[in-house]
């Protein structure tokens, strides 16, 4: 009882600072969005729903996040291996390249994104070069320049979890696998790769929380042309001083956030639970 | 191996391990090993933990390459063939069951690796588990088994697939005294019935002995010597060897005479008479095993007081300490109560008896 009353006195700092910074601004922003002159409504949000333009940007926040989660995985996946059967320098190269590129601002690797990604970069002065295309195409502003930016910036949130998760895996176990006949590709799709997947999820979780709610990355590289929701829910706070329904967008930000929480820890669980 | 045949082609080997080295990162854990294993015959490799029985043993399940050498199965070389086309199933120590599978999933693993179909898998499965009385289990996770369990399974698992090859890497160390005794004994005639070849890793000499047909005493790298169970006990070829397999009394001597087949050893505790040819003024260790010792006279005799005697059931151990406090050993059959703590006694044992090897300076 008396340990549990200690941990309760060393949490106090935390917890205070963060309910009052945190939480108490969510909870009033939550119930802003459900009220309309003192009375609950949901009023708010049928307006949200009905509005096309706001459709389309939710249907695109998801949809980007969704695409930099799948395309931070594919590039996650093959490197976390590598670096689970990394050891000495190699495995130090491999974490400092993982950690470094967080230490250098979004906003700086934005612009020299743009020198790669604009209609005279390196990018289609290459391809062109190349012969692969002949005239050069317009990468920056588009949805697939934000999706790349994106999964860079969040790779690391990808590979570290099933990173961790691979590493602790048992080596006997592809080896028992091999022993039994198994060959390479099938021991990987029944080994390697059932045994990652509490990893994978949380890699996800992490992208998809991350890239659901960016809005410095967006601003830079697609700008105002095509909103997400974190873009409008600015603008709704900045410029329209339409606080209701910047407290709208925010609430389904964060019930977005919440349900991907619950839902992969959920998910990690089961999947837990099995080994 | 160390017999006269050497290293010429063996027409009855079935594993032939031919000159085999192997180094990690510049120390070297094995080299020109040579090992052969007949058709059906259980055979343990044994010797203290570091000499490389695991790593052998990993290179004959290509799960580790050689730096040289070569592996032969059935006069076919395999020793670039991988791991997953040799058809040989591993034993591991930790058992290595796939957490995420259940007992039936773990035991069918090996059949779906090999494409049998699925028609086929089940009925397998059911008969492997059976043949371990796991069948009860079959859809339980492995998580919720104990480790006898776990290794029944491990076996099921191995055997299923019908290999070629048996390996077993320390199988039995994780369970306790009895339930090893248990298993070792279902083990053994399990793989009788199928007349499965099999290598058995152990550093337990007692479990060596229960469980194999001949034994391969490893030591840094090297295998000392490879025999059956009684010859090693009777007859080991160094005095490694007897420190391993079985406990003796070891005392440390020199040669001051001999007439080309016995030998006067001159000891700390006095003559000692042995068969052999040693040259004069060699130093050599001698060693008797305690059975061979009885309290009394003999062609050789020490003089000790007994420092304990500890009635153990089927037998006795005297524990003799001699004027020089060098310790001696004597088991004598059945409870013997009429020699106790303090008193002084006299250990005599035939000239036949005694083990001498050359002492390595
Ligand atoms: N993968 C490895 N890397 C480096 N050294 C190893 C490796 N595997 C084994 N060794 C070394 O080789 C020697 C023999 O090991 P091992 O075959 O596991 O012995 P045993 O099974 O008889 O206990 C030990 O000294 C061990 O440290
Ligand atoms: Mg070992």
């Amino acid at each position: 009882m008396r340990r549990l009353e200690h941990i309760g006195l060393l949490a106090l700092p935390g917890l205070t600072f963060l309910a009052v910074i945190f939480a108490l601004p969510l909870l009033m922003l939550l119930l802003k969005s459900f009220q309309i002159d003192g009375q609950f409504s949901l009023e708010e949000y049928r307006l949200f729903f009905s509005d096309d333009y706001n459709m389309s940007v939710l249907w695109r926040t998801l949809r980007v996040a969704a695409l930099t989660t799948l395309l931070a995985l594919l590039i996650a996946y093959p490197t976390a291996i590598a670096m689970s059967r990394a050891n000495g320098i190699w495995l130090s190269i491999f974490l400092v390249a993982m950690v470094l590129p967080m230490s250098v601002g979004v906003v700086v690797k934005a612009f020299a994104w743009s020198i790669i990604f604009r209609t005279r970069g390196v990018l289609n002065d290459m391809l062109m070069s190349l012969g692969v295309i002949d005239a050069p195409i317009r990468m920056l502003f588009t949805e697939t320049a934000l999706i790349i930016g994106a999964a860079n910036v969040f790779l690391p949130f990808m590979v570290l979890p099933i990173y961790a998760v691979l590493r602790q895996m048992d080596s006997r176990l592809p080896e028992a696998a091999a022993s039994l006949g198994a060959a390479p590709v099938f021991r990987f799709f029944n080994v390697t790769l059932p045994l990652s997947l509490p990893g994978v999820v949380a890699g996800c979780a992490f992208v998809f929380s991350l890239a659901v709610s960016m809005y410095v990355i967006p601003s830079l590289i697609v700008g105002e042309r095509q909103q997400t929701l974190s873009m409008l829910t600015a603008r709704s706070f900045l410029y329209l001083r339409n606080e209701a329904l910047g407290a709208t967008i925010s609430s389904i930000l964060l019930i977005i956030a919440i349900s991907v929480v619950l839902g992969s820890s959920w998910l990690a669980n089961r999947l837990g639970a099995r080994q | 191996m160390q017999s006269s045949a050497g290293t010429e082609p063996d027409k009855r080997a079935y594993l032939d391990v031919v000159g085999v080295g192997k180094a990690f990162k510049g120390t070297s854990v094995m080299s020109d090993m040579d090992f052969r294993v007949a058709r059906g015959e259980l055979v343990s490799l044994l010797g203290p933990s570091g000499c490389g029985k695991t790593t052998l043993l990993r290179i004959i399940a290509g799960l580790t390459s050689a730096d040289a050498g070569d592996i032969l199965l059935d006069g076919r070389a395999i020793t670039r063939v991988p791991a997953h086309r040799r058809n040989i199933s591993v034993v591991f120590q930790s058992y290595a069951l796939f957490p995420h599978l259940t007992v039936a999933e773990n035991v069918a693993f090996g059949l779906r690796a090999r494409s049998v179909p699925k028609s086929e898998i089940a009925p397998k499965v059911n008969e492997a588990l059976q043949l371990v009385r796991m069948r009860d289990f079959a859809d339980r996770p492995v998580s919720a088994l104990s480790g006898g369990q776990q290794q029944r399974v491990a076996v099921a698992r191995a055997l299923v697939v019908d290999p070629v090859l048996l390996l077993l890497d320390e199988p039995f160390s994780a369970l306790d005294r009895k339930l090893r005794e248990t298993m070792q004994v279902e083990l053994k005639s399990l793989l009788r019935d199928r007349d499965m070849t099999a290598i058995f890793v152990t550093h337990d000499q007692e479990e060596a002995m229960g469980v194999s047909d001949r034994i391969a005493v490893m030591n840094a790298g090297k295998i000392e010597q490879f025999a059956t169970p009684s010859e090693l006990y009777a007859r080991p070829k160094s005095a490694f060897v007897m420190d391993f397999v079985g406990l003796s009394t070891r005392l440390r001597g020199q040669v001051q005479k001999t007439d080309g087949s016995v030998m006067q050893i001159e000891t700390a505790n006095g003559l000692v008479l042995a068969k052999g040819a040693l040259g004069v003024g060699s130093d050599v260790t001698v060693g008797v095993r305690p059975e061979l010792i009885s309290p009394g006279a003999g062609e050789n005799t020490i003089s000790v007081t007994l420092a304990d005697a500890m009635v153990l059931g089927a037998k006795t151990q005297l524990h003799g300490m001699s004027h020089t406090d060098d310790r001696l050993l004597c088991e004598v059959p059945g409870i013997q109560t009429a020699l106790t703590r303090g008193q002084d006694v006299t250990f005599g044992w035939s000239v036949k008896d005694t083990l001498v090897y050359e002492a390595h300076r």
